[in-house]
């Protein structure tokens, strides 16, 4: 009994300093926050002689022109929150009306071709976008580079597959029974699923919903083609990759502003660490 | 409203719908200027769509069956598909981001395995994988039995452990550039950063990797881990197997399918490896490669956006892109096919 | 009525997914949630965000001036109402690049810079004619077309560089900078100065970078140039009309490689390894290394560091016969997009530039720039830039033909060569022979 203790104890500690090393790059950034560029330099491990410079520095990089904070950041909340809005609803509606009709053989070739497409890395996509977006530019006077409008349509496209993919599963294992009912007291189709349906699929629209918002929120390479680098909207990671890509590293103003771009999801992570480990995880066995 | 007031409604719709949108086709059609065509467009598309919906009719539930996949067949048309046929014709030509000339065959994959800085990308991302693979697993495998061990404190661990990957790519390795060029060459004194040395470097990424994903693959772990039965274990414990013999002859035959999960997940997420890559080296430092000189961390994607945005040469950026693709096509179907297998099997 | 009520519904929700996002047109503003967010950060965001329809757009491609370029913009606006917005992009970025994303987005600025032949080449034709200009007259320096010979392009600014020296510790030391024209001399002067390390309180006698990441710039362009153009008359094009071809002159590379491998040997090695530019630029500031190989652009920087030691230029001599002059040049020029409409509002803020008093206060004083312009009274005050002029006034200097290489060669090819060389991976006949392949590899896949 006691040699179970001593492991149990043991493995505690093991746990512990596991812990401590996972998160010491994030320690290092909160304490050298806290330090003036000099002090970084003599030494990046010692705790900071005065938590003031935290401020100093925040507010410093909160208003430098070159890393606009707050646009960066309503920006990437502005894209990720509508796409994300988006993205439920019409994949909900589409992974409905394909798993209805899962034994037509349209509905199977429309399904097969967005599972196929998960393949498809971005890179493989990334020159031909500009050429479509440009044409369609050019084409109907609505411009979709550097603007919100085109990478909110790219990443429909993109999340959409896996979207569909994850919902269509779920929607398969809901009662046929539940339609009809509605069906029988009137209810038009689209009456159906905005009433019945959509408000079943609440589960697995969480998994959706984590998947997608962590991909869009920390998402550089398809903002950096849509958006460009030093375009008039910039996500937070294009914010922080143009700051710190400068021929001077202030590495007191580069590490807050990393810390600056944790924060948001370091906070969501505590207020919804269950639902965003299990959706991970659901997305990923699924 | 009666029936036929609501018919001759919608129908006006359609009607007002179709006008504009045909106006905007035209006034797309003569090159005018302006904004106000595509959104003459987009009106008379949502017209005709209104119209459609409100016009009591037969087909009534096709046509909210086809506008339903609309908005998600639309986008995924324009931004996945499309430009990925296009994609595809251009590795064969000499496109240069604007036009077309000529078709060039396969000139641009024969070029493309000549040079050598591809040839070692290529390479050093098939090995990076590999080692990577297992590198997360062995990780986060044992992250998982210490999280399911019987310790104090497990949800605050798996918290801790899971949250590196929350975080992007790209603001992470700016952090660890730090870590790598400032701390450690202060706290061991005097010594290079490990980024100026084209082995070390690759190490560096590696770490830094594992740091990043093992705490995901642990949660699927942990995941296999609780879903086998608790009486099979108790069964193994009245039976007196120790704690070796029930990982190895229960816990992992048993959870063998969570296995092949990780280690494709794993495998596709070392492959498609870019941000860190991007923001902790960006390809530096040099190597010396018999008479030619390359940058030694320089992975696969990261080779093909600088070949496409930094060279500005479209058409091979474009053409190592569709090898890219064919190679994480061909990984998947073997996945499915040994997900397709197992499941005979049971 | 539940039918038409869910239909409203259906729709409100399709209108509003079709039309997310789409509040403004063109390019001054992109949604309506944009606009209420660049509201609420107009107070902490530079010019560039809040900038009006009207304004002249410029894309700047040295962010060190960023700050004076905007002050000159408000007292441009200030005295004629014209508001111009100043975008500057920073070292690391590809602003060739992000150009033609710009181009390519129908976001092209009114006026942007370019670096030379070979981003012109991306505009050729697209560019407004400057020849009626006023500031054309008055200066040598002017981008011209080589086709229509017109003046497309607006030099700001004359910039060199090859090993500033702090002059105090070569005084202390006994060596006169003038003196230091050839290699054997350097050679002397390095040794003597590595002989008093201590009592002068260096940690190194020079300050070089070659890390190839970052720092590409700095070996691959600027070094590689006295190479290319060191000591040679202006329009003598020899070495790089060789080095387009693909070759290179072993002879002269010998000497240079022995040269580079001098200044790598008497450096701060882990500056040199790993370190970038403000380690760099620390080092020497800081008084603790006597050389660095940087320009008079290093002059903005120096009250940062609270210099308070006199410098100067010197050439980057590494032949055996004396090299008098140093590498300087127009770095950049902007040009003006002809399919603007403010041609003519761009034209007359480059002529308040050259040619009035405040325009070039604003970018001789403030900046720490020297003037192309003949007229220009506004004589500079920061030590690198008073030590350039005095080349640039007695016509010792040499042209940058590296900034005409092809498109990224620094930091693809011949950068990697210098970090090599600087690792000790490569000996000085690998360097030479390396240079030749590198260079020959990159022109014949272009």
């Amino acid at each position: 009994m006691k040699a179970q203790k001593n492991r149990r104890l043991m493995g505690t500690i093991l746990g512990a300093v596991i812990a401590l090393f996972v998160l010491s790059p994030f320690i290092l950034v909160v304490i050298n926050t806290a330090k003036t560029s000099e002090d970084i330099v003599i030494s990046p491990i010692a705790l900071p002689e005065n938590w003031g410079q935290m401020i100093t520095n925040l507010s410093n990089v909160i208003n430098t022109s070159n890393f606009s904070y707050w646009t960066s950041f309503g920006s990437s909340l502005f894209i990720t929150a509508v796409s994300l809005i988006l993205l439920t609803v019409f994949s909900c509606m589409a992974a409905w009306v394909l798993s209805r009709h899962h034994r037509e053989k349209w509905s199977n070739a429309i399904f097969m071709i967005f599972v196929a497409a998960m393949v498809i890395p971005f890179q493989v996509v990334m020159l031909p976008i500009l050429t479509v977006f440009k044409g369609i530019g050019a084409f109907t006077g609505i411009k979709l580079l550097q603007s919100y409008k085109g990478i909110i349509f790219a990443y429909l496209g993109f999340g959409g597959s896996m979207s569909i993919f994850i919902l269509h599963g779920f929607i398969k294992g809901i009662p046929y029974e539940l339609e009809e009912a509605a069906w029988i007291d009137g209810c038009s189709p689209e009456g159906t699923f905005f009433r019945v349906i959509f408000p079943l699929l609440r589960p697995v629209q969480m998994t959706v919903l984590i998947l997608n918002g962590l991909w869009i929120w920390n998402d550089y390479l398809l903002p950096s083609i849509m958006l460009g680098l030093n375009g008039k909207i910039k996500t937070l990671p294009i914010a922080v990759s143009s700051f710190v890509g400068s021929y001077v590293k202030q590495w007191d103003l580069i590490l807050a502003a990393a810390f600056l771009a944790m924060i948001p999801i370091v906070l969501l992570f505590l207020l919804a660490q269950k639902q965003i480990i299990q959706g991970m995880v659901d997305g990923a066995i699924k | 409203m009666n029936t036929a007031a609501k018919k001759s409604l919608s129908l006006g719709m359609l009607v007002v719908g179709a006008v504009l949108m045909v106006a905007a086709l035209i006034l797309d059609f003569m090159g005018t200027k302006g904004a106000m065509r595509g959104y003459l467009l987009i009106a008379g598309a949502l017209l005709i769509i209104v119209g459609l919906l409100k016009l009591p009719n037969k087909k009534h539930t096709k046509i909210v069956n086809g506008l339903f996949l609309f908005p998600m067949v639309f986008t995924f048309g324009v931004t996945v598909m499309i430009p990925f046929i296009l994609g595809i014709i251009y590795s064969f030509t000499d496109w240069n981001g604007v036009s077309v000339t000529q078709f060039v065959g396969l000139e641009n994959y024969i070029t493309m395995f000549r040079q050598l800085d591809f040839v070692y990308s290529f390479i050093l991302t098939l090995l990076f994988t590999i080692v990577n693979i297992v590198s997360v697993n062995i990780a986060g495998f044992c992250l998982a039995l210490l999280c399911t061990s019987k310790i104090k404190g497990k949800n605050f661990f798996r918290a801790a452990y899971f949250l590196p990957n929350l975080i992007g790519g790209i603001v992470l390795g700016y952090v660890w550039q730090f870590i790598f060029n400032k701390v450690f060459t202060t706290v061991f004194v005097g010594s290079n950063s490990m980024l100026t040395d084209a082995n070390l470097a690759i190490l560096a990424i590696l770490f830094v990797n594992t740091w990043q994903y093992a705490g995901y693959i642990m949660m699927i772990y942990v995941t296999g881990l609780q879903s086998v039965p608790s009486d099979v274990l108790e069964a193994s414990n009245v039976d007196g197997a120790s704690p070796l013999t029930t990982l190895f002859k229960i816990k992992i035959p048993m959870i063998a399918n969570t296995f092949t999960v990780c280690i494709f997940l794993t495998l596709v997420n070392s492959f498609k490896l870019f941000d860190l890559n991007l923001s902790i080296t960006n390809g530096a430092p040099s190597r010396v490669l018999g008479d030619k000189i390359i940058q030694s961390t320089e992975f696969l994607a990261l080779n093909i956006y600088k070949t496409a945005i930094g060279k500005n040469d479209y058409a091979l950026g474009q053409t190592k892109a569709v090898v890219f693709f064919v190679i994480l096509a061909i990984v998947s179907l073997t996945q499915v096919s040994i997900s397709k297998k197992k499941e005979v099997e049971l | 009525m539940k039918k038409k009520s869910l239909a409203v519904l259906l729709a409100g929700t399709m209108s509003a997914a079709l039309f997310a996002g789409c509040g403004g047109s063109g390019a001054s503003t992109s949604s309506s949630a944009g606009n209420s967010k660049s509201e609420a950060a107009s107070e902490s965001t530079g010019t560039t965000t809040t900038a009006s329809k009207d304004a002249i757009r410029l894309v700047n491609g040295k962010i060190e001036i960023d700050e004076q370029l905007k002050a000159a913009a408000k007292k441009y606006q200030e005295e004629t109402g014209q508001e111009v917005s100043i975008e500057s992009l920073g070292g690391g970025v590809d602003i060739s690049g992000q150009l033609k994303s710009y181009y390519a987005a129908g976001n092209m600025p009114d006026m942007f810079v370019i670096g030379g032949d070979g981003d012109y080449a991306n505009w050729t034709g697209k560019c407004a004619d400057l020849s009626d200009c006023a500031f054309v007259k008055d200066t040598d320096f002017g981008y011209t077309d080589d086709e229509t010979g017109k003046v497309v392009g607006f030099p700001y600014a004359v910039e060199g560089y090859g090993i500033t020296y702090n002059a105090d510790i070569l005084e202390k030391a006994g060596i006169d900078p003038t003196t230091l024209v050839n290699y054997d001399a350097y050679k002397a002067a390095f040794e003597k100065i590595d002989g008093m390390k201590e009592e002068l309180g260096l940690s190194a006698v020079c300050s070089v970078a070659a890390e190839s990441g970052q720092m590409y710039w700095s070996t691959g362009n600027h070094l590689f140039g006295y190479y290319l153009s060191g000591g040679l008359e202006r329009d003598d094009n020899t070495y790089f009309d060789m080095a387009l071809e693909g070759k290179v002159d072993t002879d002269r590379m010998s000497q240079y490689a022995d040269f580079i491998g001098l200044l790598y040997q008497y450096s701060d090695q882990q500056t040199l390894i790993s370190g970038t530019y403000d380690d760099q630029l620390a080092l020497w500031a800081q008084g603790k290394a006597a050389f660095i190989t940087e320009g008079n652009w290093i002059d903005p920087s120096l009250p940062d560091y609270n210099v308070s030691f006199n410098c100067g230029i010197a050439p980057l001599a590494f032949t055996k016969e004396d090299m008098t002059s140093v590498l300087a040049d127009s770095p950049s020029w902007w040009c003006v997009y002809g399919e603007s409409d403010k041609v003519d509002a761009c034209k007359a803020f480059l002529d308040y530039l050259a040619t009035t008093e405040e325009g070039q206060t604003c970018l001789v004083k403030d900046a720490g720039m020297i003037s192309p312009y003949k007229s220009s009274t506004v004589e500079p005050e920061s030590p690198l830039a008073v030590s350039l002029k005095t080349y640039v006034n007695e016509g010792k200097t040499s042209s940058w033909a590296w900034a005409n290489m092809p498109e990224g060669i620094a930091q693809n090819a011949i950068g990697l060569v210098y970090e090599s060389y600087a690792k000790g991976d490569i000996d000085k006949d690998q360097f030479v022979t390396m240079m030749q392949s590198s260079i020959a590899d990159y022109v014949a896949n272009k």
